[in-house]
């Protein structure tokens, strides 16, 4: 049985319609302890279906080192979102309920390669020279999360330096424990830094600075 | 056992500019409702929304007193069903994008200027940013938010999962999550301020049923403790001034809320609380603006009141529109 019903089917169609770039989404399953992985690789083939410019493609992290390595990925599952570039999206476990938007908004970013961010944020993210990991830990059913997980794409799409997770956090309880993560949206700089709550741009970049300096 | 809820985007779905006949600040009830009115009436409409289009309502895990809904609906598909009734007429909407302010130019156009820096103009303007959740204003409740302090059970509660919890403030609002807090987790203490609770019949009788509720009452709670994550509150009895700890894992914050005005009180009159005063027809002191639902003065917070308000401003607008088009 289809997971996406007809209408989300021809919004989602509508959406993607005039999609610029190609994207892969790179799906990474694995065969331990894995709940979602069958509905993962469903719900990527069914949003693949959606657009000519999408395309999906199945791994199994273990069998197939080499992609994960090249996208840097050790944990599964995960949806990487590959455009004209590898932008640094990610999606770790199902993105169900408010997150499909956040997957959704991962493709279009991947495709138009343009952050919806503004100009001095734009700059900074520019500037970066270190490497900078946004985790930002969601749950489906918030509705204040997809803001946190957008942005972080966003700040991705503006800066190689900057890879964004979003990760679902009943999915990857062992990770979300280790950060003490206990509401969400919750964003993790660098393992780091953690900013509570959808914060504005200017709140993350001060955090990047912080971890930085 | 998944669902998947679409929700608008910024970047890639562009408003199509130009000057509207009603920007709407907020895509909650009230908002939503204003735009099925509007749009519906051939306006140009845009709703800008800070977070996913919905507000308060979509949080509620179970709506039960919203007329049409006999067995009740989920906030969040309720809310999904006043949007696409305002796309279907042709609302544009906006979401994750926050109004920084509002400039009142002339008569018929007022400027909306938002956080990611897009500037919009329409001939009105509707605030319907609805309120957010009071804090308590406690030792430990910033240290912990988001370590076991929260004020939406239906964001954070699967992190509670067979765990103790707190529920501050046993009114409507308290009852009504805790009662799914209580689904999952160990044990549920509700303190009230109050020596009673002002919670709907129903919502008591329900509560009261569970066998991992414990209800306290006239207790006023003092402070939030914890190492890395929330350990305990300390709860004070109002009447013997005798200091309980009640240990925890989660504190979720129940105490009533605070209106969303900041960003026009210079624009319009608000009560002692902040909540914007309009009249009978919406409208504010400021030509062209407008204030409904929540973050309206003296309105009961329920979803009926903000169609209510919604379905005013849009008739008025109409007739303001028309008033300056002659």
């Amino acid at each position: 049985m289809a997971l996406l019903n007809n209408e989300i089917v021809q919004q989602v169609q509508q959406r993607l319609a005039d999609l610029p770039d190609p994207v892969k989404l790179m799906v990474f399953t694995s065969p331990d302890h894995c709940d979602y992985c069958k509905e993962i690789v469903q719900l990527a083939e069914e949003v693949a279906a959606t657009s000519d410019k999408l395309t999906a493609e199945v791994y199994d992290i273990r069998q197939a080192p080499e992609q994960a390595q090249a996208l840097n990925i050790t944990m599964a599952p995960v949806i990487a979102m590959v455009g004209a570039k590898d932008y640094g999206l990610r999606y770790y476990g199902i993105p169900s309920g408010h997150e499909f938007s956040t997957l959704l908004a991962g493709i279009e970013r991947a495709s138009y390669g343009k952050p919806d961010l503004d100009e001095q944020t734009k700059t900074y993210l520019a500037s970066l020279s270190q490497p900078v990991t946004l985790q930002v830990f969601v749950t489906p059913t918030c509705p204040y999360c997809p803001r946190g997980a957008i942005l972080a794409y966003d700040m991705a799409v503006a800066s190689d330096k900057v890879v964004a997770e979003v990760v679902e956090s009943m999915e990857f309880q062992d990770l979300a424990m280790q950060f003490n993560v206990m509401g969400v949206p919750l964003t993790v700089i660098n393992g780091k830094e953690r900013i509570e709550g959808a914060a504005p741009p200017p709140m993350v970049v001060d955090a990047i600075k912080k971890v930085l300096a | 056992m998944f669902d998947f809820t679409l929700t608008e985007e910024s970047s890639a779905t562009a408003p199509s500019g130009g000057l509207y006949d009603v920007i709407i600040i907020g895509g909650g009830p009230a908002g939503m409702t204003t735009a099925i009115y509007a749009s519906r009436d051939g306006m140009k409409v845009l709703v800008l929304e800070r977070e996913s289009t919905g507000g308060l309502a979509a949080t509620t895990e179970r709506i039960e007193n919203y007329p049409g809904f006999p067995d009740g609906v989920s906030g969040m598909e309720l809310m999904e069903r006043f949007r696409k009734q305002a796309e279907r007429f042709g609302s544009e909407i906006v979401e994750f994008d926050e109004v920084a302010s509002v400039e009142p130019v002339e008569k018929g156009l007022i400027k909306v200027h938002t956080a990611e820096g897009h500037v919009y103009e329409g001939k009105t303007v509707v605030v319907s940013t609805g309120s957010r959740p009071k804090k308590l204003g406690i030792p430990g409740e910033d240290e912990f938010y988001g370590r076991g302090v929260s004020y939406c059970a239906t964001c954070d509660g699967p992190f509670f999962k067979n765990k103790n919890v707190v529920i501050v403030g046993a009114g409507n609002s308290g009852l009504q999550e805790g009662l799914q807090v209580l689904e999952y987790a160990k044990s549920v203490t509700f303190i009230e301020f109050l020596p009673y609770t002002r919670a709907e019949q129903i919502l008591q009788d329900r509560v009261k049923a569970s066998p991992k509720t414990t209800l306290l009452f006239n207790h006023r709670v003092a402070a939030i403790q914890g190492q890395q994550t929330v350990t305990g509150v300390v709860a004070v009895d109002r009447e013997s001034g005798e200091e309980k700890l009640i240990p925890t894992d989660g504190v979720f914050i129940y105490v009533g809320y605070s209106p969303i005005s900041q960003f026009v009180t210079d624009l319009v009159e608000t009560n002692r609380w902040g909540y914007i005063v309009s009249d009978a027809r919406m409208r504010t002191k400021t030509l062209g603006l407008y204030a409904v639902g929540d973050v309206r003065a003296d309105n009961p917070a329920q979803l009926t009141v903000s169609v209510g308000n919604g379905t005013i401003a849009a008739l008025d607008i109409r007739d303001f529109i028309r008033e300056l088009n002659s």
